[in-house]
């Protein structure tokens, strides 16, 4: 067995003030309702009320602000939406 | 005619006739072809350090150019409205993209062999994506811009009054629609 060393390495934390980014997912003419539903269900996890409400607000409003969170969170979001065919981007929250 | 796609015991099933297969085939490749194309505007040069070429990343000083053509500009949007920001994610993820809309396109190729068409959810979903991709680049082609000009090229629904290639274009988007949207509710249904 082999016993642990008495000090622990100091662990460097470093705070970041960097303010989150925010997913937008815009009104397109093209995209289904259904779909965009959809997806939002499928890749978000969101309830079925929750995913049309989402919907509902792009349909009206031409955008909807769908999740905040880290910009490599945030990246990795818009590609996915890209990839179902979304118009989405990424903006840093002021 | 097609037949809606169902959810039920044996899956997602739903069935395209040979005429409309032959359709989609050509669609799906000619969205193929667009990406194709696209990919090789990111081939590195050769004298380049092999490290990029090992991992397929791209250096910071080498941007991609932005896309020109319309309707491959809505299969590969810009990221943000900040455009250093949109470059950057365009020259980290944009071929990750262009691989994985060529394999969804490829594999619903594939799909069209035969009359009759069983999916699970997730290849459901996959072809669902590849027929979107479809519509956006046939809407680009139909000037859809607004909801007014999705309302416009709704209303052509009978084959025998189409008399304009437009008119044909629309006849196709909508039917890719009809599918896409009878896939997207066995999806759902399949969802619960």
């Amino acid at each position: 067995m082999t016993a642990m060393p008495d000090v622990l390495p100091e662990i460097e934390t470093v705070a970041t003030n960097e303010k989150p980014w925010r997913l937008i997912v815009w009104n397109d003419p093209v995209n289904l309702m259904s779909y965009v539903s959809y997806v939002f269900r499928s890749y978000f996890g969101f309830s079925k009320e929750k995913a049309e409400q989402l919907m509902l607000q792009v349909h009206h409003d031409g955008f909807c602000m769908v999740r905040s969170g880290s910009r490599e969170a945030i990246e990795s979001d818009v590609q996915a939406m890209h990839g179902f065919g979304l118009n989405a981007t990424m903006t840093q929250g002021a | 005619m097609a037949k809606a796609f169902k959810y039920g015991a044996h899956g997602i099933t739903g069935t395209i006739h040979a005429p409309e297969r032959k359709l989609l085939r050509e669609l799906f490749n000619d969205v193929i072809l667009m990406l194709e194309d696209r990919a090789e505007v990111h081939q590195l040069p050769e004298d380049i350090d092999p490290l990029y070429a090992l991992t397929g990343m791209r250096p910071e000083s080498m941007d991609l150019p932005a896309v020109a053509d319309p309707a491959l500009a809505r299969l590969l949007p810009d990221a943000s409205e900040d455009p250093v920001v949109a470059a950057e994610h365009r020259r980290l993820t944009e071929a990750d993209l262009i691989t994985t809309k060529i394999g969804q396109l490829r594999e619903a190729q594939f799909l069209m062999e035969t009359d009759k068409i069983v999916l699970k959810k997730d290849n459901a979903q996959r072809f669902a994506q590849a027929l979107n991709d479809v519509r956006l680049v046939l809407s680009e082609r139909l000037e859809i811009r607004n909801e007014d000009d999705a309302a416009r090229v709704s209303e052509v629904l009978d084959a025998a009054e189409v008399q304009s290639p437009d008119e044909y274009l629309a006849l196709v988007y909508n039917l890719v629609s009809w599918i896409q949207e009878t896939l997207i509710n066995a999806l759902m249904d399949a969802e619960l």
